[in-house]
């Protein structure tokens, strides 16, 4: 039976080998697999991979495989905004399922403004017929957040604004999936007093679903899991309220962080030099927004599993949050107003100076009260 | 001052147990909460002791501050439940009736030391307006404390009730800094509280002290609003 179907699947990939991959025959990771000689058991681990990849069950493996074998690999275009390309950077950088796997087998990435090697006119005309080809049917991944301000002119790409060819896109799009918190939450660059009026691209797409995928830049293996996710089921995974991936975004970081008991027994490093911080007792003290940020680094962690920015001893900053870039400062729970201090600090001031109102307040009443009370004597006399 | 005066008395019921009993559960907790609030922001020096040997280890500190949030949030029920049954119970001021403004500026002219004084009230207008605020601030806490206790599972029941309150904020940042903020002028609030009933009590004879105990007001005069009991 298994022979069969690979003998099959052989015979027509061999074909669409030989039409030299035309855009038309679209090809399933399987196929995929085969045409680069692949053997079934190194499929299967790839499916194994990818199922605990995205957050699922081992119930859920015989689907993934189903879909693997049958869903042609899905056309993504990969547009990039006003961002700095991190984002990217992060993505080259997954190791289970490798990041060129991916790009090269998992999905058919027909335009990307970093990855390609084409540029120029005949690439902006390849974008225009790949959205018509596959109208309704692509995946529309978004980096970078939308420039407002000025009519858009602090992003452009390929003669017009970013807005632009951000909504032509999106029209189109089966999915959106927002890469990073720029073009989620609007990014660094939308911090006060956000000159380009930065904005994340939700309020830009014509009010299609946006999945959010946040990060400062996202953990590689949740970059391509969710856009494997939405490529093999071909619908959109679990969203929170705020439209981010439960999978992956359901805990915050504290809860699952592995410094947590020494924040429940009270704990503390109290610099980042002191043996508290040598010993790896929890950073909360320090500034850590781990209490704050919903992401997968304290399971996932990075680059295979071997550090996240808690376990190499710096405070989380809470990159993923919206808005984090203006809650600083990051090294302290509460901000400082200049010479005032924190709301500590203006709260017990504030108090004080209620104590000292009261008490001249009462000297006054007694005064006013004792004066009346003559008055009124003086007038019955 | 002659030591024994004859003076005649009326009493006037005007507190019922629901609203007692809230009131000094609410005083009670609030000192906890701010104790404790105040510790879980910024924790003890944990490096001049032996944590292990510690009693104010941070899990203590913050079940003892749930402890309490969820006890204030049951006895404000309660209250809420009270003024429901009870026509006596008032959770707000009457601004819908004109004389309320009028007798608003007449208070604080007098407690700007502007005015003499003012007429006596069973319910102070401007003490009731200050009251509004607290429950507008209690309900912030309350808001704001439980959108972050329960996002540690956010698709709970409890999440999906408080989650909004992280979203409106913008960010659960935010919700920290309000949670934090607000209760420092729920502690300036209460310096003034304390000192406006210790002096009506002593400069105007209002019996405030003991009516929070008694539920019952034992004046000399006769109060503007004596007409308004039920």
């Amino acid at each position: 039976m298994c022979v069969e179907v690979e003998e099959n699947t052989a015979c027509k990939n061999v074909k669409i080998f030989k039409e030299g991959r035309k855009l038309e025959k679209r090809e399933s990771l399987w196929e995929a697999y085969l045409r680069r000689g692949f053997s079934r058991r190194n499929f299967l681990k790839g499916c194994v991979a990818l199922t605990s990849l995205m957050g699922l069950s081992t119930d859920m493996l015989s689907k993934v495989v189903e879909a693997a074998e049958t869903k042609p690999l899905p056309v993504v275009i990969w547009i990039h905004g006003h961002e700095c390309t991190g984002c990217d950077e992060s993505f080259i950088r997954s190791a289970a399922p490798l990041a060129s796997d991916v790009v090269l087998t998992s999905i058919a990435l027909e335009y990307d403004h970093l990855l390609s090697a084409a540029c120029g006119e005949p690439f902006e005309a390849h974008l225009d017929e790949t959205i018509q080809k596959y109208y309704g049917n692509y995946i529309l991944a978004v980096e970078g957040a939308v420039s407002t301000k000025d009519n858009g002119v602090y992003c452009m790409s390929g003669g017009h604004t970013f807005t632009h060819l951000l909504q032509k896109a999106a029209k189109g799009a089966a999915a959106i999936i927002a890469y990073g918190s720029c073009s989620a939450y609007g990014g660094i660059q939308a911090a006060k007093p956000n000159p380009t009026g930065s904005s994340g691209i939700e309020h830009f797409v014509g009010g299609k679903t946006v999945i959010k995928v946040p990060g400062c830049p996202p953990i590689p293996e949740v970059m391509t899991g969710v856009v494997m996710h939405v490529a093999l089921f071909g619908t959109v995974p679990p969203l929170d309220g705020d439209g981010r991936p439960k999978q992956f975004y359901g805990n915050r970081i504290h809860d699952t962080c592995y410094r947590r008991p020494f924040f429940d027994a009270g704990m503390f490093a109290e610099n980042y030099d002191d043996a508290g911080s040598k010993a790896g007792w929890c950073l909360y003290k320090l500034g850590c927004r781990g209490p704050e940020t919903y992401n997968s680094c304290g399971n996932i962690r990075w680059y295979q599993g071997m550090s996240y920015p808690i376990q190499s001893g710096a405070a989380c900053i809470g990159c993923s949050n919206s808005n984090f870039w203006d809650e600083g400062p990051f090294s302290t729970r509460l901000p400082a107003y200049g010479k005032l201090g924190d709301v500590d600090k203006i709260g017990a001031g504030l108090a004080a100076a209620t104590g000292i109102g009261v008490v001249g307040h009462a000297i006054a009443s007694v005064i006013q009260r004792n004066n009346r009370e003559n008055l009124l004597e003086e007038h019955e006399e | 001052m002659k030591a024994e005066k004859d003076v005649k008395r009326k009493e006037y019921y005007l507190f019922s147990p629901f609203l007692r009993i809230f009131h000094w559960i609410m005083a009670s907790q609030i000192v906890i909460l701010f104790v404790t609030g105040l510790l879980i922001t910024k924790p003890m020096d944990a490096n001049s002791t032996e944590p292990t040997f510690t009693l104010m280890s941070m899990d203590l500190v913050r079940d003892i501050h749930f402890l309490a949030a969820f006890i204030f949030t049951a006895s404000l029920i309660l209250r809420i439940y009270g003024f429901i049954v009870n026509k006596g119970d008032r959770l707000f001021p009457r601004v819908w009736e004109g004389h309320f403004y009028s007798e608003t500026v007449e208070v604080a002219l007098h407690y700007m030391l502007l005015k003499p004084h003012h007429a006596p009230f069973l319910r102070n207008p401007l003490a009731r307006m200050s009251y509004a605020g607290l429950y507008a601030m209690v309900a912030v806490e309350i808001l704001t404390g439980f959108a972050m206790y329960f996002m540690n599972s956010p698709f709970t029941t409890g999440g999906k009730l408080f989650g909004w309150v992280n979203t409106i904020l913008g960010s659960e940042m935010m919700t920290h800094y309000v949670h934090h903020y607000v209760a420092w002028l729920i502690i300036v609030f209460a310096l003034g509280h304390l000192y406006m009933v210790i002096r009506a009590e002593f400069m105007e004879g209002e019996s405030e002290v003991s009516s929070m105990f008694s539920g019952k007001k034992i004046l000399a005069h006769t109060p503007k609003d004596a007409n308004e009991l039920e």
